[in-house]
């Protein structure tokens, strides 16, 4: 065999091996609930042609897979929402890391606690992020003693959406066709009355049964409207007997007692209950906009040309608001090596860069430029809710186990309105169970 | 041989009864066939209503998208490996241990007995941290093993097969020993073909139980490619489905319990045996 042929062989061998490394692909798992709609949207591309939650978050995976320069993959690790937390703790115990992770703002500081997530104020400044483009209400959920955590990429709410045509009825509509909302708790009592006398339905449709959230967030909401502290600082009490918890505590009993809240209803039952007209007020968040815009838009509808939306109207006084938000997060040991980690931020940028698109949901941006801008505010009711990325209200971040706060504090609410257990037992439950939960925080 | 009475033959009380038990299985059915026909209507539909299932539209979106879930496979294979997996090993993990406390004698033997019944006590919850650990110390997460190994203790199929085998009668294993076989040779030829409808209702237990299993795959099946079907399905989930995808959630359910429908289909008279406690001839 003649040498020159071998050496042409191994040369070009060689240029294959090379060329291989060179497009060697780095990948990066990211995992996040948010649903998979792979049969819709499993090959968009083009962020704009997604919707929904699911199809705009695949798409904006899809985009970056298809255009980063890096050879960078994304793997998507879908996780079912509810167990979400367990499931990554579990991961975390058994070494199997994610890269990217989705975290609410509200479960952050537990994470944090645990030394279990990476700070990004460095990283994220490689790709031209700062906290001074957040909202106030992003940066307050994801700076955690000045260092920053997360990725904001939403702020979401506690909105009331409303069936004009029904406040119509009742006589609760302004001449330019707004709804009438209360400005005290004596008149959300008169307007609810006067809605049941006109059209014989309730006024309230929110989630009653096996739901604990609903009435956790009403009552954080009409507190924080007093200028109330439901959660002192330090993060390891909770005080329910102010007088602000004591009047936002028999509002929502009251309301219920009177008729004014559908009743029976679980949270599919409570959204139903709204769109057949069988309640004039859902409460409920801001990844419900699209859908019911929808609705509205069907003829024969009971929500036909007669919907909009608001943040929680300042019953006591004072705008504000429960809300939480969607971040991004690495976890420590997610990337392997610093190639993983930056291909980790490069996604962290896209996200960010999307951050409009992803507004689309329903969601508030985390984005300042976002939710100042003429194209946010040009989208249905954005321009009603934008001020709650100001006037927003979220639990700090020193309060441990969030989760489990929730369940414990809306259990107890609801058992007020559902069993009428006295105001006095529901307060002193909720001291007990939640003081155990703060008591026994990291 | 005993005749098979039909039940309109009893006169009054035998048709009262028939007509109680159809109106039993017709109250059982009636959710099953909302079910059915929910995961053919469209989601935005039964946003606002899920009555009048019946009438259109209807459509096939719903199938559609399950079935353009490229793992749905993978997660199909899974189930069935990790349910059969387990269900042969608590076959013959609990007919060998009640072969073994129904006929032979051994120091300590009601206290270990009693230690393995008092299995039956312990919930699940209770050991799943210790649980997970162990595998994760054992680099084992994300494994067939893992999911099929902490299932294969079972006390309740102890408990069955030993109340069973003391059932059969002593005289038939004395005769084999007088002709000299073996303990073993007893038990897989004499002992274990009489013990069949207790090994079948004891199978469909495991089968059932290890099909629909959701807590321990979670946490221990983290990789989507490990995902059985119960936690795959959950994944592809919206976070509102219940409110906003109705139809795909009855959907998941249909296909989900497709294959239990087909096993029972084919092993129709085996599990209505075992269940009745009789013996198929």
């Amino acid at each position: 065999m003649s040498k020159i042929p071998c050496a042409l062989g191994i040369v070009a061998l060689g240029a294959v091996a090379l060329a291989a490394c060179g497009n060697k692909k780095t990948e990066i798992s990211f995992t996040r609930f948010f649903g998979s709609c792979e049969a819709e949207y499993g090959k968009v591309t083009d962020v704009k042609q997604a919707h929904g939650e699911c199809g705009i978050i695949t798409a904006i995976t899809n985009q970056f897979n298809a255009t980063n320069p890096d050879h960078v993959v994304v793997k998507p690790q879908i996780v079912e929402w509810g167990p979400y937390y367990d499931q990554l703790s579990a991961r975390i115990v058994s070494g199997d890391v994610p890269t990217v992770a989705v975290m609410h703002e509200s479960a952050l500081g537990d994470f944090v606690a645990r030394n279990l997530v990476e700070p990004l104020d460095d990283a994220l400044q490689s790709v031209g992020i700062t906290p001074a483009e957040f909202t106030d209400q992003a940066r307050r959920g994801t700076v955690i003693g000045g260092k920053l955590y997360a990725l904001p990429f939403d702020t979401w709410s506690w909105l009331w959406h409303i069936n004009l045509n029904m406040m119509k009825k009742a006589g609760l509509v302004n001449a330019d066709g707004s709804p009438i909302l209360p400005t005290t708790p004596e008149e959300l009592i008169a307007q609810a009355e006067k809605f049941k006398a006109a059209t014989g339905k309730p006024y309230f449709s929110w989630p009653t049964v096996n739901e604990s959230a609903a009435p956790y967030r009403t009552f954080l909401t009409l507190v924080a409207q007093q200028g109330g502290v439901v959660f002192p600082p330090g993060g390891k009490t909770i005080d329910v007997r102010s007088d602000a918890a004591r009047k936002a505590l028999e509002l929502i009993g009251r309301l219920y007692a009177e008729g004014h809240v559908k009743t029976g209803a679980d949270y599919g039952a409570a959204n139903q209950a709204f769109l057949t007209g069988e309640a004039g007020i859902v409460v409920v968040g801001t990844w419900t906009i699209d859908d019911f815009l929808t609705q509205s838009k069907q003829p024969g509808s009971p929500l036909a040309n007669g919907y909009t939306v608001v943040p929680f109207p300042p019953v006591f006084g004072k705008k504000a608001v429960f809300a939480d938000g969607h971040s991004w997060v690495l976890l420590k040991g997610g990337a392997r090596d610093d190639k993983t980690r930056k291909a980790a931020v490069g996604l962290l940028r896209a996200l960010w860069d999307n951050d409009f698109e992803w507004s689309r949901t329903g969601h508030l941006p985390a984005r300042k430029s976002v939710i100042d801008s003429a194209t946010y505010k040009q989208l249905p009711f954005r321009a009603n809710i934008a001020e709650i990325s100001s006037t927003a209200y979220s639990v700090p971040s020193d309060v441990s186990h969030q989760r489990a706060v929730e369940v414990a504090v809306g259990e107890e609410i609801s058992s007020m309105y559902l069993t009428k257990k006295p105001l006095a037992e529901v307060q002193t439950a909720i001291e007990q169970r939640v003081g155990k939960l703060l008591a026994g925080a990291n | 041989m005993t005749a098979t009475r039909h039940p309109m033959s009893g006169g009054l009380g035998g048709r009262l009864a028939l007509l109680a038990v159809v109106l039993l299985a017709a109250s059982w059915m009636l959710p099953v066939a909302w079910v059915f026909a929910a995961s053919f209507k469209p989601n935005e539909v039964l946003m606002v209503r899920t009555d009048g299932l019946l009438s259109p539209p209807f459509t096939l979106r719903n199938y559609e998208n399950l079935i353009g879930t490229s793992s749905l496979l993978r997660w199909l294979t899974n189930s069935a490996i990790v349910s059969l997996g387990q269900t042969a090993g608590v076959l013959v993990l609990s007919s060998l241990a009640g072969y073994g406390f129904a006929r032979t004698s051994f120091p300590g033997k009601r206290w270990v007995f009693g230690f393995v019944l008092a299995g039956l006590a312990v919930p699940e919850q209770a050991i799943l941290i210790p649980l997970h650990r162990l595998f994760a110390g054992l680099g084992l997460h994300n494994t067939y093993t893992a999911l099929i190994f902490p299932r294969l203790a079972a006390p309740f199929g102890v408990y069955l097969m030993t109340q069973y085998f003391k059932a059969i009668p002593r005289e038939l294993e004395e005769a084999a020993l007088l002709d000299n076989a073996s303990r073993l040779k007893i038990f897989l030829r004499i002992v274990l073909p009489m013990s069949l409808p207790a090994q079948a209702t004891l199978g469909i237990f495991s089968f059932l139980t290890a099909w629909n299993d959701y807590l321990w795959p979670l946490v221990s099946a983290t990789r989507p490619d490990m995902y059985t079907l119960t936690v795959g399905l959950a994944s592809i989930q919206t976070n509102f489905a219940q409110a906003e995808g109705i139809g795909f959630l009855m959907a998941q359910a249909v296909f989900a319990g497709l294959p239990i429908f087909i096993v029972y289909l084919f092993f129709q008279k085996y599990i209505v045996a075992a269940v009745s406690g009789t013996t198929v001839g």
